[in-house]
């Protein structure tokens, strides 16, 4: 077991560094540097001169990344430009928002595509296939920003029920109640747009399973239906929503950037645009370090999962 | 050449993957040929029109916010969008197909190197990729194309990886090999053509996918620019709550077009999936 | 079996640690007596940056705007150009207008409870021109004498900001300088800092202090605690000397802009900055809602075309682009009707008003002609703006492409488009300003040398003209003098004068008191702001 999980690491390390190094080489070919931005009549020629110094930017590239790696280690990714805060601070701020909504997106679609998927699987042709094949199909065609436009103007405009933005209402009481209605239209969002691929995958694992021979016997050794299907179809489903899930969170990340734009969700997708566009470098170093040490992260425990799922799965020993 | 005919002849059975074709085709035909012969002026102030008029039949889909008819902004937008999708697509097989063959081929340091790079771009968010590649890059149709291209190889590099190694063991490359035949020989007439049979499949899929990279990006105002339309940056009028309330108009054509030609794309690259299975998946 | 329970009690421990995740990111906006705090809930659409004023890196209004909360200025000004009093209760003119002597306010304190004396406003200002201190906007305080042009303190002059007693502070000028002029120009630019705090600081490090954290101010709200870039919560200062803000807390959030109003529609929000603004276009929405939407009755915006005189060499060439443009419909679109186009910087409320140019018809085939004699080789200049202003850059694109000159468009955020004029990136920017009621409120900075954001090449006939404005007291002379620098503007063109507008503002339908208006000088009036 350790020595699967050293070798998961093993293989994930490379994966970090790549992803690190592209995006640091490519903040520093863009054009203008976060000094051009000192606004309006508060830049000197000095004062940049004095703040490029004091951003280091003035090193050669190889000395920056490996300072920036050091510091990374040290838990310190430099200040903001923009918000004249450290960036692990800003990123500390913002990881809880983000974790709540992919986590709450990712139960969304679990919690809507199992199900369904089991359904779907268990009367083929029903009503519930239908279903399960109306989504699978608009699951991943129908792109995040459109289902919110169309769930705020349904569920914030017209009908009122939820609020169309932020994270609590804005100078609220910061309520339990107020934190759920404001997660409902974003982690909806995310869940619906990604129960596609995990529906697909429970509908015909489901399938697979349920037409073997045992459980023919099991049928006809009286079982209930219900007993069936849930201990045999649900169990059997579990191994791949596990792969699709694991293959799918970057994609789940991804798409939760444009929704926390859209919902104005105080997490780290908004703080990486709002670095994107303020050319704050070592805030999008920084964010985009965290996600892929999450995605990582996340991979990792599910491989474990995975493992402890399916007993098929060796561990490699010796 | 039987070999596609008998896969043709076997899409053509499947209707709906048909029909979806047929959407596809009147699509990209709308978007090249209705601009010439209708006369739209996608960047052309109606001032007698004025600002965001509302439907009517000299601007079928109304004006927008300066007075430029939104149909022709529609299907024109339709142009750089679908450009997008299947330029970056073809862009990704491109660079897919030969990493992919070289993985499974050569397998060893190639394998290695090719696969764990495979694994770096697979395993982060791409959309958060191209947002700060694009952003850094500047935004331009080309940038775009490169970008969302360039991050779009590893799905067909895996396939096409997978592929080649089943392909590899046959017997019939193994008595090839041992009559002398040098790897390039074997990798163009042997493994290419059956390794690169199912990427027709996908590469319907990762059309699908660039044209909702570019129209998410162009959304959020980092992607296509103004004044040059794509479906995406169409929707960006939707922020504004009037527009979104009451003018519907204005941003559900282009989502719903959005919506239909992944759909389509889907169901055409599923179709073409089935159709090419028999030979590749013998097991079920 | 085993197997699954465990799984099941890891995802049980996730959904936990995502579950405590969110929580950290919680806001509690009431530590204290929660029962009954009326808190006012403000919307802004822009983050703040740093908490200490002199430290802005964006130097943006949406910092000014939280820092007008925090720290006290010396006055408040109305959107007329009126002035009333805030940190000090009155001021005269002295040392031949070369100095104005304030009065300040004997009633405030800091947060902490310490008095605000003058000792605190000059010790204060002379913090931050230390050549040491890494003060941004440090230029702001080179009018004073005993500075550089950048601001700096010079050795062996004296210095231009002194506490005369307690209460009184004197600041010298190096031109003469009537209060009303300071006023107007730099009132929102100069905050009084708690020195008693900052005493044996080294300049070089005041900016890293921990204080700017949880800063202490003297003004009419007290620092609670923040969420860098999307929360603040602050409360209000009991013992604020011109009143007591009318709730407990005032919770500062950044909304998307595209939400404010769906926000204030929701009651999510009580207010948003600046003045509740709405554009034309959003305003039926809100009449539909049952909000009252009031017109401004002072212009509040300047709209100009910034132009980069080295990359646009020919002054016929920026002639030409000024007739080519169709300025009503340029106008019409970006304000639907609520703006008068305008061929000066001068606002139509001001009393030079009369000497303002007047923007001359469109006639495009002057523009030809003159481009034709000018030689324009059809080279493509680049258009930036921001990206809500992406429709008026297609009309202005149109509007230059009829006369035969091509332009492209490049949308940026609004720093990176000043950043880009001033660096020569761009060549043609749209830009829009708070006008001022002082004639020079625009150009007397742009024609100076560590600001030439035109890029003009002789800066000389400008900073003549504009000098001999400045030492003109009398009001009929100092009118032909502005007129004569107007002149000289509308031959040569550095920038091109568009439109005022004045705004739409949603009247908030739970807090009384509110002067929309004024906040389009960075200023609100919170203390007179009574929520129920």
């Amino acid at each position: 077991m350790a020595q699967y999980i050293r070798r998961r690491l093993l293989t994930a390390i490379p994966v970090f560094f790549g992803i690190t190094l592209i995006v640091f080489l490519l903040t520093d070919l863009a054009p203008g540097d976060p000094t051009d931005l000192l606004g309006e009549g508060a830049a000197g020629a000095a004062e940049q001169a004095a703040l490029a110094s004091a951003l280091g930017l003035d090193k050669p590239l190889p000395v920056r990344y490996l300072r920036w790696l050091a510091g990374l280690l040290r838990g310190d990714l430099g200040e903001s430009v923009h918000y004249g805060e450290s960036v692990t601070a800003l990123i500390a701020q913002r990881l809880g928002p983000s974790l709540l909504l992919v986590g709450a997106g990712v139960a969304a679609a679990v919690l809507i595509a199992v199900p369904l998927g089991v359904l779907a699987a268990w009367r083929p042709g029903s009503l519930w296939d239908g279903l399960s094949n109306c989504f699978t199909a608009a699951g991943s065609a129908v792109p995040g920003f459109f289902l919110a436009l169309a769930a705020i103007w349904l569920f914030a405009v017209q009908l009122q029920w939820l609020p169309a933005s932020g994270m609590y209402s804005a100078g609220g009481e910061g309520s339990l109640p107020d934190l759920l209605r404001h997660l409902v239209l974003p982690a909806g969002v995310i869940g619906l747009t990604n129960v596609g691929s995990i529906l697909k995958q429970t509908r015909s694992a489901c399938l697979e399973v349920l037409g073997e021979d045992y459980i023919r016997t099991a049928r006809a050794k009286g079982l209930r239906e219900g007993a069936v299907v849930v201990r045999h179809g649900l169990r059997s489903a579990l191994i791949p929503v596990l792969t699709t899930l694991l293959s799918h969170i970057p994609h789940i990340i991804g798409g939760s950037v444009v929704v926390e734009r859209i919902f104005g969700w105080p997490g780290m997708g908004s703080l990486l645009f709002s670095a994107v566009s303020g050319r704050d470098y070592n805030v999008i170093m920084g964010v985009t370090a965290v996600i892929a040490l999450a995605v990582l992260g996340t991979n990792l425990l599910l491989d474990l999962a995975y493992g402890l799922v399916d007993p098929r799965v060796r561990y490699e020993r010796g | 050449m039987s070999e596609a005919k008998r896969v043709l002849s076997r899409l053509r059975r499947n209707r709906r993957a048909m029909v979806c074709l047929g959407i596809l085709a009147l699509e990209v035909l709308a978007v090249l040929l209705l601009p010439p012969l209708l006369g739209l002026e996608p960047t052309i102030t109606d001032r007698e029109a004025g600002f965001w008029a509302p439907p009517s039949p000299e601007h079928w889909l109304g004006t927008d916010d300066v007075g430029r008819d939104l149909f022709a902004r529609l299907i024109c937008g339709g142009r750089v969008s679908l450009l997008v999708g299947f330029a970056a697509a073809a862009l990704s097989v491109g660079v897919g197909v030969p990493l992919g063959l070289a993985a499974g081929y050569h397998r060893g340091a190639w394998e290695f190197w090719i696969m764990r790079c495979a694994d770096v771009f697979q395993s982060f968010p791409t959309l958060v990729l191209v947002l700060c590649l694009v952003a850094l890059t500047g935004a331009s149709v080309g940038n775009l194309i490169l970008v969302i291209g360039l991050l779009g190889w590893p799905p067909i590099a895996r396939l096409v990886y997978g592929n080649t190694l089943a392909v590899r063991e046959k017997e019939y490359i193994l008595a090839v090999r041992a009559l002398g035949g040098g790897p390039w020989t074997i990798l163009t007439r042997n493994v290419l053509p059956n390794a690169v049979a199912p990427v027709w499949a996908a590469l319907a899929q990762r059309v699908g996918r660039a044209i909702l990279s570019e129209s998410s990006l162009s959304f959020l105002g980092a992607g296509i620019r103004p004044p040059q339309a794509s479906w995406g940056n169409l929707m960006q009028y939707a922020s504004s709550l009037t527009v979104l309330t009451a003018r519907p108009w204005v941003w559900v054509p282009p989502g719903l077009l959005i919506v239909l030609t992944v759909v389509c794309l889907q169901v055409v690259g599923d179709g073409l999936r089935d159709a090419l299975d028999p030979k590749f998946i013998p097991r079920k | 079996m085993r197997r699954r329970s465990i799984l099941a009690a890891a995802l049980a421990l996730a959904l936990v640690l995502t579950g405590c995740g969110g929580g950290g990111g919680e806001a509690s906006p009431a530590p204290e007596g929660a029962e009954a705090a009326v808190t006012v809930n403000y919307g802004i659409s822009n983050p703040w940056d740093s908490l200490m004023p002199y430290n802005s890196v964006s130097g943006s209004n949406y910092a000014r705007i939280i820092y007008d909360k925090i720290y006290d200025r010396l006055a408040y000004v109305h959107a007329d150009g009126t002035l009333s009093p805030r940190g000090a209760e009155r001021w005269e003119s002295a040392g031949e207008g070369y100095a104005v002597v304030f009065h300040l306010d004997p009633e405030a304190v800091f947060h902490d409870g310490t008095p605000v004396t003058a000792e605190h406003w000059a010790e204060t200002f002379r913090l931050m021109t230390d050549p040491a201190c890494p003060t941004l906007g440090k230029a702001n305080f080179s009018v004073l004498t005993g500075t550089d042009e950048n601001g700096n303190r010079t050795e062996g002059e004296a210095f231009g900001a002194e506490a005369v007693d307690e209460h009184t502070l004197r600041l010298t000028f190096k031109d003469p300088t009537t209060p009303e002029d300071f006023l107007l120009d730099r009132n929102r630019e100069f905050y009084v800092l708690p020195t008693h705090l900052l005493e044996g600081v080294d300049p070089a490090e005041l900016m890293d202090l921990d204080l700017w954290e949880a800063p202490v101010g003297s003004g009419p709200c007290k620092f609670v605690e923040q969420v860098a870039g999307s929360r603040l919560t602050l409360a209000a200062h009991t013992n604020y000397h011109l009143g007591t803000p009318g709730f407990d807390y005032l919770v500062i959030t950044v909304v998307d802009k595209s939400n404010l109003l769906t926000a204030l529609i929701a009651g999510d929000l009580d207010y948003y900055a600046f003045g509740g603004s709405v554009t034309a276009e959003d305003a039926p929405a809100a009449e539909a809602a049952g909000l009252e939407v009031l017109e401004g009755t002072v212009p509040n915006t300047f709209f100009e075309l910034m132009l980069n005189c080295e990359t646009i060499s020919d002054a016929r060439i920026r002639q030409a682009m000024e007739l080519a443009l169709d300025r009503e419909l340029l106008c019409e679109q970006a304000t639907q009707g609520r703006g008068v186009v305008t061929g000066s910087s001068i606002s139509p409320a001001s009393p030079y008003a009369q000497a303002a140019a007047a923007a001359p018809e469109r006639d495009v085939e002057a523009a030809r002609a003159l481009l034709a004699e000018a030689g324009y080789d059809g080279r493509s200049y680049t258009l930036v703006c921001t990206s809500n202003r992406a429709g008026l850059a297609a009309l202005i694109q149109q509007n230059l492409g009829e006369a035969g000159i091509h332009v492209e468009i490049e949308t940026v955020d609004s720093a990176a488009m000043f950043a880009g004029m001033a660096d020569g990136t761009y060549d043609i920017g749209i830009a829009s300003h708070t006008p001022g009621a002082l004639p020079l409120w625009f150009v007397e900075s742009r024609f100076a040398e560590n600001n030439n954001i035109f890029h003009v090449s002789d800066l000389e006939p400008y900073t003549q003209c504009i000098q001999a404005v400045k030492r003109e007291t009398d009001p009929a002379a100092r009118t032909a003098l502005v007129a004569e620098l107007e002149t000289l503007l509308a031959q040569e063109r550095p920038f091109l004068p568009l439109w005022f507008g004045t705004a739409l503002h949603v009247q908030s339908p739970t807090v009384e008191g509110i002067d929309y208006a004024s906040s389009s000088f960075s200023n609100e009036n919170v203390w007179e702001w009574v929520k129920q």
